[in-house]
């Protein structure tokens, strides 16, 4: 839980503070299904747990998200977006790495990748610990997940 | 005579915000140089004239700890001050940074405020 609140809190301040938007919890989930237009930015735990960090985050929103990031209009998805997307789960991955270094781990982050399509499923190791929240940007809504190994 | 900085970071978005909020924190640069890693940013300051060099630390190709060893060998360079700009802000990644000639740490995310606190007393 405590680890939750502090991504949550991480969350919301690399928003209002480099992507000029306010986000809310909209509700903490232990599944989803599968992602439809949708780019899923991630970064790799590695260290002493293994484990991986992602933003699922639909099409409308991730231009929504770029076009404040970069201050002018996004009507597509480009090479920006990608890079966008990926700078955001690379943030959040910085922060977790902190958080989660407070507590004695020692990790190593990867660097951020991009994936996108009209429909897939993400899926690390079943027996990692799930933290999935779903955030509200008032243009519609994405997923903040970390799976770590216990 | 005006200063000129280096932004060095994978991300192009990145390096996109971090020039707004150079902007936005009331710091004027004559020139913004840009570089996507470590070599790309050695090419630039064996180039141009550089004042203040504000770099990621976890890059491809070259990352910034790598940057800063293999620029502080090269006389002509290895006094320009860089600043390390990045989400880890660890003892003992930053501590390394420093221990190779790196002036500070600004973590992501930054605002414009905390730009401005942390960069003017370094021009």
């Amino acid at each position: 839980m405590e680890i939750q609140d502090k991504m949550i809190s991480a969350a919301r301040e690399i928003f209002s503070s480099m992507v000029m938007m306010d986000i809310s919890v909209t509700e903490i989930l232990t599944e989803y299904g599968p992602l439809k237009d949708t780019i899923t930015g991630m970064i790799g735990l590695t260290g002493t747990h293994k484990g991986v960090v992602a933003v699922h985050v639909p099409y409308s929103v991730a231009m929504a998200i770029t076009s404040s990031f970069l201050m002018m209009d996004v009507d597509e998805i480009n090479e920006d977006v990608h890079d966008a997307v990926g700078e955001v789960a690379n943030m959040i991955g910085g922060s977790v790495k902190n958080i989660l270094s407070e507590k004695g781990y020692d990790i190593d982050l990867s660097l951020p990748s991009t994936i996108s399509g009209s429909q897939y499923t993400f899926q690390s190791d079943k027996d990692f610990e799930k933290v999935i929240v779903n955030f509200d940007t008032g243009n519609g809504h994405f997923l903040v997940e970390m799976d770590l190994e216990n | 005579m005006g200063k000129n900085v280096l932004l060095v970071d994978d991300s192009s978005t990145m390096r996109k915000i971090i020039g707004r909020s150079l902007r936005q924190a009331g710091i004027d640069f004559d020139n913004i140089y840009e570089a996507a890693d470590g070599i790309e940013a050695l090419e630039v300051l064996e180039k141009e004239d550089v004042d203040l060099v504000l770099s990621d630390i976890n890059m491809p190709n070259m990352d910034g700890i790598s940057f800063l060893r293999e620029k502080s060998t090269r006389d002509a360079i290895k006094d320009i001050p860089v600043l390390m700009i990045s989400t880890e802000t660890g003892d003992d990644i930053i501590g390394e940074a420093k221990s190779l000639g790196a002036v500070g740490a600004l973590k992501k995310p930054f605002t414009p405020d905390k730009v401005n606190e942390v960069l003017t007393p370094l021009l």
